[in-house]
């Protein structure tokens, strides 16, 4: 098939909706479907052959962080001719509430589209108020996705209609048989995290404050926190007879996190609320590292209610320290709970979620034209 | 406000200016409105065009559904089943020419999707296990078509509702479509089949009175999730 795949956000900045598009798009084109992806882009000859750069986009602050947003008319002229040159199958745009190119692919063309929706948002006041306006464009749709329980939620609440719920992908192979990174080889006691250190909402704080209690029950444990965010001033907080323990690493490449995995014992999530799938959960289990995870409800679902991976009370460090003694000192229940994630990734395996996705494509474009532009682009 | 020296030629200007500005101000709101409803009639001709295309793959669903409820039960010597698939079969020729999606059609198709989830299909399933996969996923797509036809009707009847396209018949004369309401829950397949599969609550409703079928948008609104089974592809 010819696919399209619009992506809202800048392609150079890391992001789970960009991640999303190019793994989509490299997994369609591994199952020898033709993709071509239009994305805002800070540097367009950073982009992969099949995508095409949609100009640059302005940041603009929403929902507690910084979208880069574009809409423009320099930007919707690049849609239109890219709509008109391919004659797609289906279009596939992404996020079509953000004022960004997954919506003006979708103002802009008419014919099979499909979009997934990532955010959750259970309290968007922007997005209901948006409703009316959005409406023309998002009806548009032949099949709308959510990628989380919490993204369906938002859709029918916000949107009043319903989605078909298909999560987040994980490249498994790539999380397969990494090495650790120096220093970490086995036999240790390292408990990874993985996240931006000064976002409070992904709980550093709440494992720092473990580490005492932790540090009594299993003398060597060290802690490996990898992601961006000011390394000084969380070193600066941390107690001096503790500061040995935590390794901070900074901000990882993408294709080293999987040596981030490879060399804790455990995973530890502490996030503290807004997370409405846990895609970083599955990567670690693709790793085959033992998860134990904050009990949000996005992480109790993919966890399987602590079958895939155990569960302690949201910014409970005390609960969090006595859960990871007990993983960290009992070999034989963390290859158990491996064997278990394993298992339960295979389901999100990007191979798997795209013959889902791909499902969804045969079902709107069978006997439908190929997408063109709407006869007329632009609103009254 | 006087005038007075030149009271002609102010009077005179008086005329036309306003009779100007009036002109301008009608052939703008002329505009405007035709725009606006050229606009509103191109959004129905297009929401009518995904009605018609999100029907037609529900048919073509529902008759790959039938197909491959028949040939299990042709395999299996499903008597029951066969009978089943076969009548809801003899109603799809007139539904791919076009006939409505009727109560006689949730009817016939919720008594498929019933003897589907009998416990004999289950368990004489295990002997041909990809026919028994094939009708799992079959009936996979027919909920999810039936989901994509659903919100294709919410979303043009949420347009045709409007004061506006009521008074002036933007519609035209075509019937407002109906939403398809049947009994599409997945038969449950335990690894080990019979009697210990659960009993499907919504065995019990008949056709089209466990849902309205003429509901309006939130009353049709599903809240299960749309799950898309790995099956369904």
């Amino acid at each position: 098939m010819r696919i399209g795949l619009a992506c809202p956000y800048t392609w150079d900045v890391p992001g789970g909706v960009q991640v999303h598009v190019r793994d989509l798009a490299e997994s369609l084109l591994a199952a020898g479907h033709e993709v071509s992806v239009i994305t805002p882009a800070d540097d367009s000859d950073a982009l992969p052959g099949y995508a095409v750069d949609a100009g640059r986009a302005l940041p603009v602050p929403y929902n507690g962080s910084v979208s880069r947003v574009l809409m423009g008319p320099v930007s919707a002229a690049r849609v239109r001719r890219w709509v008109r040159e391919n004659a797609f199958d289906v279009l596939h745009v992404h996020e079509p509430t953000a004022p960004s190119i997954g919506l003006l692919a979708c103002m802009l063309a008419d014919g099979p589209i499909v979009a997934t929706f990532h955010t959750a948002n259970p309290r968007s006041k922007i997005l209901t108020a948006a409703q009316g306006a959005l409406q023309p464009s998002l009806e548009k749709l032949r099949a709308r996705i959510a990628v989380s329980e919490a993204a369906r939620r938002t859709i029918v609440e916000h949107l009043g209609t319903s989605a078909v719920l298909i999560p987040n992908g994980v490249s498994v192979a790539a999380f397969t048989g990494a090495r650790p990174l120096p220093g970490y080889e086995p036999p240790r006691h390292t408990v990874c995290f993985l996240g931006r250190i000064d976002e409070p909402r992904k709980g550093l704080d709440v494992l720092l404050a473990a580490l005492p209690e932790l540090a009594r029950r299993v003398p060597d444990v060290r802690l490996l926190v990898a992601g961006p965010g000011d390394v000084a001033a969380v070193r600066a907080r941390l107690d001096p007879a503790l500061r040995g323990r935590v390794d901070l690493i900074g901000l990882v490449a993408n294709e080293d996190k999987a040596r981030v995995f490879a060399s804790g014992d455990v995973y530890c999530a502490p996030n503290t609320g807004q997370e409405s799938f846990g895609i970083v959960l599955l990567e670690a289990m693709a790793s085959g590292t033992p998860v134990l995870a904050s009990d949000l409800d996005a992480f109790r679902r993919v966890l399987g209610d602590g079958h895939a991976g155990r569960l302690f009370g949201v910014g409970e460090p005390a609960q969090l320290a006595a859960g990871l003694a007990e993983l960290l000192l009992d070999d034989a229940a963390r290859a158990a709970l491996a064997e278990r994630g394993r298992a339960v990734v295979a389901d999100y395996d990007w191979p798997v979620i795209t013959e889902a996705i791909v499902g969804l494509y045969r079902m709107v474009s069978e006997d439908a034209g190929p997408v063109s532009l709407a006869s007329s682009g632009a609103d009254p | 406000m006087t005038f007075s020296g030149r009271a002609g030629r102010i009077d005179h200007a008086f005329i036309t200016l306003p009779g100007m500005t009036l002109v301008v101000v009608v052939v703008a709101v002329v505009v405007a409105v035709a725009t606006y409803l050229t606009w509103l009639a191109r959004r129905l001709d297009r929401l009518g065009v995904r009605v018609d295309a999100a029907r037609a793959g529900l048919v073509t669903q529902l008759v790959a559904r039938a197909d491959a409820a028949a040939a299990l039960a042709a395999d299996r010597g499903l008597a029951p089943l066969a009978a089943v698939a076969g009548q809801s079969a003899a109603g799809h020729p007139p539904l791919r020419a076009g006939a409505p999606l009727d109560t006689g059609v949730e009817e016939t198709e919720n008594q498929l999707s019933r003897a589907l989830r009998a416990p004999a299909v289950a368990s004489s399933g295990q002997g041909a296990p990809e026919l028994l996969h094939a009708v799992d996923s079959a009936a996979a797509r027919v909920a999810l078509a039936r989901q994509l036809h659903n919100d294709a009707v919410r979303d043009l009847r949420a347009l045709r509702g409007r004061r506006l396209v009521r008074m002036l018949r933007l519609g035209g004369r075509r019937p407002l479509p109906a939403y398809f309401e049947i009994d599409d829950a997945l038969p449950a397949r335990a690894e080990t089949p019979g009697p210990a599969a659960p009993a499907h609550p919504a065995d019990g409703a008949g056709p089209g009175s466990g849902r309205p079928g003429t509901g309006d948008a939130a009353a049709d609104l599903d809240d299960r999730p749309g799950t898309l089974p790995e099956t369904a592809c």
